[in-house]
């Protein structure tokens, strides 16, 4: 099997050229030298692609040794924490304007306090989540005047 | 204009009047507090707290917007020192030793050492300032596109100079942060770069979502890696004062950083976020013990603290000389005076010395008067980290939400968070350098404009960027901070050619 | 008479069923929210809030007022938003609101809201550094004429906006080669000002407020300004008229609501802000920030928003940005 070692370089080479390729569909300028919104990123994503595949080759070298960092992502609860805590941030997101902040904030932080800190504790949780919520409203939309949804 | 010691202490009665403390240490602590939450640096705490200045004294108005100021500056590392969440660009610095020196234990030698460098560093501008405003003025003057570009470029070396070492990362990170950085409208031609066709990236990625998706939320998230480990031992608070050997190491550190953050203050444009990183990789180059750095050196807190705050009172300059903002947060202060019914320009100083004296004065004192209730804070603040971490995190999650909110009212900015905060992830455990993506981003949509500007203004030719005594000296130092480290490892590698030591931020 | 009002206002509530709460002779019936399509802090922001202010110290509208601030390109995201709302949302706008769609940056234009008012203005200035050989505006569109490159002009924040666009104007009056000159563009107007100070362009275009105080300081030299009578504070600057341009040029600031409000709702409107453009609180406001009284009630700005589709639409192809 090949190393997950080479995950990121090759992730980074896609990164490179993504972006030369997205650089030479830019539209031209309409006054001036036509390309001059390009050299720029150009000359940084070649410079990205070529960092990229030095930072290829040394990875290669050393893919017999265990690849001990991204291991640990599958190690115990961590996956089941980091993928419900985007889920939950995205399902945050989408009803944040919907229920307004406070409903919202309530429950986003209710929500991660029973994954994070578990059900057993759910007083806590609960308490917290509403106090929280609550004082963060205030501060925010009373006292420094920023309007909520 | 001068120093003319009738106005200088006709100021300070002004500034000494009940009301006028009042507000400043009101205002201070306000802007402390504010400041400490993630996205809320000093440009938002102003913004949001202008509307507290309502119908008072167009004087004590801009006292107390100058307090709040210093306070977000003072607050901003706060959070990078105990929970590695810094809540602005200039606190960035802080976290290298700041947060190292927390997790040893160290957190409140850390904040006092932060409120004494800021203390000093804020005197040393405050006395730049009364001495030296109006020669300065002129010297931001003549700053042009080339100057500035090569200002940026010379923080770009300081950038990898950081990454020493670790070069290929660093080299990777700072692309990623200069490519994030061509994103939104190119000023220069109108034409829209990576956008997506979406409104709310035309005018780039706020370099502060990054910062708070990666610090943030991507502490969080890496957290999660070791939540369930049993606590060894309790994070302990340590000494609330530093020792008189780390005051020895830091003395010489802070009095370089004063100055030189109070330079690039001046400039408009520049700011915090430049000062504070040039000024730690300086001391960190200048220092015998640069192995430390890092992993919780004092001077590594002291020196970008000192410069941060003044490079905050270089940034009055422009403002109170010429009338003209030279950062996000001395335009709304700008706007703010005018709703006053004040208006900033040249003549201010001519016009109204008692405001502008008054105002010195009161950024002496509301400085010594910020040092005190930060350390007298010390004790609550380390209370953050008897939180059990299984609730802090979601609070730090939420929190950052809501600052990333603040910023543009923008739902948008919840989705680049999170990316930003996997990114983060990522960046922590493969060991990627994140201060060179975020100071990339900070200063690459700049450099580039500059550069064309300078083009443009010289009809193509290269020759502007070396046709002034500053362009010169930038290119110097430039070249040196690049060779300097690699001299410098060069000689060591030779010493001891056992071991290849990578670091991480 | 009260029930044939209260019928028609059933009437009306039944007709504007894509504003269920709004019509009725009782609006507003809910809080009010004024949308600034910007961050606070800048000009969108500071017209929302002092309208906000105005209207409610003076009690001239009972319900709350709200500002919403929706930021990001160039006022599009705050109104999109705005588009989708009742009548009881308003959002601040500017000449952007037509340019941005004739540059091909927005789909939305003037058209698809109501036109409620135009509110105040400012004048654009030309203005070159004090040691400049160049004395009046002649002089310098005679360089300009011979070679467009000869000078590097300053602008901010973009091209295509008014500071650019006034200028443009100008110059094709006297013949210049307006695509070919060289734009130096800046992020923000105190930049601008910076680099003229420091003589790193050779002339700029700006507002006004930005010019005046560096002008009274004897900073910088005002070639021309783009009112159609000289300014007050600027008694010795010559308008454009004067210097033989044909031209007023505006830098205004208005305000409009969601497509397909009522008569009704824009007659509430329209009495309101003619009744807060009156007051003292107003035209201190408009004191402190160099704008000028510049009130159109909504048929007028109507009309005015055709006029200036039409004048940009001209501008924005002489200046080379749209073909």
């Amino acid at each position: 099997m090949i190393s997950t070692r080479l995950l990121m370089p090759v992730f980074f080479i896609f990164v490179s050229i993504g972006f030369l390729i997205a650089t030479f569909n830019l539209p031209k300028a309409k006054m001036g030298d036509p390309n001059a919104p390009i050299y720029f990123p150009a000359v940084i994503s070649i410079f990205l692609l070529i960092v990229s595949v030095i930072y290829l080759i040394r990875e290669w070298r050393a893919k017999r040794k265990e690849d001990e960092p991204l291991k640990r992502l599958k190690a115990g609860r961590t996956p089941v924490l980091i993928v419900s805590t985007l889920v939950l941030g995205l399902i945050y997101a989408l009803v944040f304007f919907h229920l307004g902040f406070l409903v919202s904030t309530i429950l986003f932080l209710g929500a991660l306090l029973f994954l994070v800190n578990g059900k057993s504790r759910w007083l806590v949780n609960i308490v917290v989540a509403l106090l929280f919520s609550l004082a963060s409203w205030y501060a925010f939309s009373h006292l420094l005047n920023i309007s909520l949804p | 204009m001068g120093v003319d010691i009738q106005s200088l202490v006709d100021g300070l009665m002004t500034a000494l009047q009940p009301t006028n403390l009042l507000w400043l240490a009101f205002g201070g602590f306000l802007g402390t507090v504010v400041g400490m939450l993630p996205g809320l640096g000093p440009a938002t705490a102003v913004a949001v707290l202008i509307p507290i200045t309502f119908g008072m004294d167009p004087t004590t108005a801009l006292i107390m917007m100058v307090a709040i100021y210093s306070g977000a500056m003072y607050g901003g590392s706060r959070s990078s020192i105990l929970l590695n969440t810094p809540g602005d660009g200039s606190a960035i610095a802080a976290t290298f030793d700041g947060y190292p020196m927390a997790k040893k234990g160290q957190a409140g030698q850390a904040l006092a050492m932060s409120a004494i460098a800021s203390l000093i560093g804020g005197l040393i501008a405050v006395v730049g300032f009364v001495l030296l405003a109006a020669p300065l003025a002129d010297f931001a003057l003549k700053f042009g596109p080339a100057e500035y570009f090569l200002l940026m470029l010379f923080t770009l070396s300081a950038i990898v100079s950081l990454s020493m070492g670790n070069m290929t990362k660093g080299f990777i990170s700072m692309s990623v942060g200069l490519l994030l950085s061509t994103v939104g409208i190119d000023l220069q031609s109108g034409v829209y770069r990576f956008t997506f066709g979406l409104p709310q990236l035309s005018e780039g990625i706020d370099f502060l979502v990054v910062i708070i998706g990666i610090y943030a939320v991507g502490e969080v998230l890496y957290n999660y890696l070791s939540i369930d480990k049993p606590l060894g031992k309790k994070k302990r608070v340590g000494e609330k004062w530093i020792t008189k050997e780390q005051w020895k190491r830091s003395k010489w550190p802070m009095i370089r950083s004063g100055p030189l953050g109070f330079l690039i203050g001046v400039l408009p444009g520049a700011g915090g976020s430049i000062a504070s990183m040039l000024s730690y990789t300086t001391e960190r180059q200048l220092s015998k013990r640069s192995d430390q750095f890092g992993k919780g050196a004092i001077e590594g807190v002291a020196a970008p603290e000192s410069a941060n705050n003044a490079a905050s009172v270089g940034a009055m300059i422009p403002l109170l000389t010429m009338g003209i903002p030279g950062s996000g947060t001395t335009a709304v202060m700008l706007g703010a005076v005018i709703m006053l019914g004040v208006k900033p320009g040249p003549l201010l100083f001519e016009n109204d010395p008692n405001m502008v004296w008054s105002l010195v004065n009161s950024m002496f004192i509301g400085n010594i008067l910020l040092v005190m209730i930060n350390i007298l804070l010390v004790g609550l603040f380390v209370k953050i980290l008897d939180t059990p971490p299984k609730v802090l995190y979601p609070l730090i999650l939420v929190l950052a939400f809501i600052g990333t909110f603040t910023l543009n009212y923008s739902i948008v900015d919840f989705y680049l968070l999170m990316i930003f905060g996997v990114i983060g992830l990522f960046m922590k455990m493969l060991k990627f350098p994140i201060a060179p993506l975020i100071l990339a981003l900070i200063v690459g949509g700049d450099m580039e404009q500059n550069f064309r500007k300078s083009l443009v203004a010289s009809d193509g030719g290269l020759d502007i960027f070396f046709a002034s005594p500053i362009c010169i000296a930038l290119i110097g130092l430039t070249i040196l901070s690049v060779c300097y480290p690699l001299i410098v490892n060069g000689i060591k590698r030779k010493k001891m050619r056992t071991q290849h030591k990578e670091w991480d931020m | 008479m009260k029930k044939f009002l209260l019928a028609a206002s059933l009437l009306l509530t039944l007709t504007a069923c894509t504003s269920p709460n709004a019509g009725g002779s009782s609006f507003p019936v809910k809080n009010i929210e004024f949308v600034a399509p910007a961050s606070p802090g800048g000009g969108w922001d500071t017209t929302a809030r002092a309208m906000q202010k105005t209207l409610d110290d003076e009690g001239i509208v009972k319900k709350p007022i709200n500002i919403v601030n929706k930021p990001g390109g160039s006022g599009e995201v705050g109104w999109k938003y705005l588009k989708n709302k009742d009548a009881h949302t308003l959002a601040v706008n500017s000449s952007l609101l037509i340019t941005n769609n004739l540059l091909g940056q927005s789909d939305l234009t003037y058209d698809d809201f109501t036109p409620i008012a135009i509110l105040a203005t400012e004048w654009e200035a030309v203005v070159v550094p004090k040691d400049s050989d160049i004395e009046k505006a002649e002089d310098l569109m005679t360089k300009l004429k011979k070679d467009p490159k000869s000078l590097k002009l300053g602008v901010a924040p973009g091209l295509g906006n008014d500071d650019h666009l006034s200028f443009v104007q100008a110059a094709k009056t006297y013949g210049v080669e307006v695509p070919k000159l060289d734009f130096l563009v800046y992020e923000s107007g105190g930049d601008v000002a910076t680099a003229l100070l420091g003589n790193h362009i050779d002339a700029a275009t700006m507002s006004v407020s930005e010019a005046k105080e560096q002008y009274k300081a004897g900073k910088v030299k005002i070639l021309a300004v783009s009112s159609k009578e000289r300014l007050e504070g600027l008694e010795k600057v010559p308008t454009w008229k004067e210097e033989g341009v044909d031209m007023s040029f505006p830098h205004w600031r208005g305000i409009m609501g969601p497509p397909d409000m009522s008569e009704e709702e824009i007659a509430f409107w329209d009495e309101k802000i003619s009744e807060m453009v009156k007051t003292e609180a107003w035209k201190e406001i408009l004191q402190n920030n160099e704008w000028e009284a510049y009130y159109k009630n909504s048929s007028e700005t109507k009309k005015f928003l055709q006029e200036q589709n039409e004048m940009y639409k001209d501008l924005l192809n002489d200046s080379g940005l749209t073909e």
